[in-house]
C-alpha cells in the first residue's frame, strides 16, 4: 500500500522530484536494521537481512547464547553473514576482519568474595589455597589460567571459541573441586 | 551524537511524520529529552477500550537499541487488562527476553495496540496487588513468566 503511493510522485512536487523521491526509497531498501542509517561495512544474513558489521556485531556480543536474527529471529553467527561490496569500494575488505568498535567494557566484581583470601579473579584468574590440616597438606597447589600463551587462537576465530569454551569448563571443574574439598 | 541518540532522534521523526492509528507522541517533550518519551494512546473503535484514553512512558538508556526501553503505563487511566498491573507495568514478552534491536518504538506500540485489542474481558492479573506490594520500580527488573499467549 505504501509502495503505491511512494511511487506515485506527489502532486505538490513537480516531476523533476520524482527521482529524488525514488532514490531515497532506495536509500531506506539499504538501511541497516539495527541503527536505520545506510548499512556501512555491510553484511547480509542467510535469511536475507541486512545490516551494519559493527551493529550486528554489538547485538551478538549482546546475547553470546542466543545469536539471532533482529528481524525475523533466525539464527545467525559471525560465519553465516555475507559481506556485501558495492562498486565504489576499491580495497575490498572484509568488514568481519576490521575490528569493530566495541562496546567499554563492562566488569563488575564477583560479590562473594568473602572468606578466601586466596582467591582473586583479578587479571587472568589465579587460584590458590592451602589446608594446613596434615592429610590435606599434600593438595597444596597453585592454579594459574591467567599466564599470556604464545600459542593462542587470535581474537574471534572459532579456536578462540573453543578454547574460550574449554577453560571456562576447567575453571567450573576446579571450583566444584575446590567446593567438594570443603563440604565432602 | 551518540549511535542511541541518532536513532532515537530517526524514530521519533517517523512516528511523527506516520504515527499508526490512535498513537501520538508527545514531540516536543521527545525533542527535549531523547531518553524520556510520553505516547498517547486511544482505544481501538469496536473493542473493550473504545473511547478511553491511556498514556504510555517509554524510557531509554544509552544502549538502545541493543537493550529494550522501559515501557509502562502512566497516568490516571491505566488500563484495565489481564496483563497490565495496576501500577502501569505490562507483561510483554518483547520488552524483556523477546526484544530484539529491529524493534521500535513503533512496533512496541502496535503489539500493545493489539494486545489491549485482542482483550475479551477487563480484569487485572491474578496476583496483581501481591506484585504492585513487592515489585520494582523498573519493569525490567521483574522476572517475568510469560505463560498466557492467548491475549
Amino acid at each position: 500500500m505504501a509502495e503505491t503511493s511512494e511511487a506515485k510522485p506527489s502532486p505538490s512536487a513537480p516531476g523533476g522530484d520524482a527521482g529524488g523521491e525514488e532514490e531515497k526509497r532506495d536509500e531506506r531498501m539499504l538501511e541497516c536494521n539495527i541503527c536505520l542509517d545506510t548499512a556501512r561495512d555491510a553484511v547480509v544474513s542467510m535469511c536475507g537481512h541486512l545490516f551494519c558489521w559493527p551493529c550486528l556485531h554489538q547485538w551478538l556480543e549482546t546475547r553470546p547464547s542466543r545469536q539471532v536474527c533482529p528481524v525475523c529471529k533466525a539464527a545467525i553467527s559471525r560465519d553465516k553473514v555475507i559481506p556485501l561490496y558495492g562498486r565504489g569500494n576499491t580495497k575490498q575488505e572484509d568488514p568481519r576482519n576490521k575490528v569493530p568498535p566495541r562496546p567499554a567494557g563492562q566488569r563488575t566484581e564477583p560479590e562473594n568474595n568473602s572468606g578466601f583470601p586466596g582467591f582473586s579473579f583479578g587479571e587472568g584468574f589465579h587460584m590458590s589455597f592451602g589446608i594446613g590440616a596434615f592429610p590435606f597438606g599434600v593438595f597444596t597447589s597453585t592454579f594459574n589460567f591467567g599466564d599470556p600463551r604464545p600459542s593462542a587462537a587470535p581474537r574471534g576465530t572459532a579456536q578462540y571459541e573453543e578454547e574460550q569454551f574449554l577453560s571456562k569448563i576447567f575453571l567450573w571443574v576446579a571450583i566444584l573441586f575446590v567446593l567438594w574439598l570443603i563440604f565432602a | 551524537m551518540s549511535p542511541s541518540e541518532r536513532r532515537l532522534q530517526k524514530e521519533l521523526m517517523s512516528l511523527m511524520k506516520e504515527p499508526p492509528p490512535g498513537v501520538t507522541v508527545d514531540g516536543d517533550q521527545a525533542s527535549q529529552n531523547l531518553t524520556l518519551w510520553t505516547i498517547h494512546m486511544e482505544g481501538v473503535p469496536g473493542t473493550l477500550y473504545e473511547g478511553e484514553k491511556f498514556e504510555l512512558q517509554f524510557k531509554f538508556t544509552n544502549k538502545y537499541p541493543f537493550d529494550s526501553p522501559e515501557v509502562t503505563f502512566i497516568g490516571n487511566n491505566i488500563p484495565v487488562h489481564p496483563h497490565v498491573y495496576s501500577n502501569g507495568h505490562i507483561c510483554l514478552s518483547i520488552l524483556t527476553d523477546d526484544w530484539s534491536p529491529a524493534l521500535s518504538v513503533q512496533s512496541v506500540c502496535l503489539s500493545i495496540v493489539s494486545m489491549l485489542s485482542s482483550c475479551k474481558e477487563k480484569k487485572r492479573p491474578p496476583d496483581n496487588s501481591f506484585y504492585v506490594k513487592t515489585c520494582n520500580k523498573n519493569p525490567k527488573k521483574t522476572k517475568w513468566w510469560y505463560h498466557d499467549d492467548s491475549v
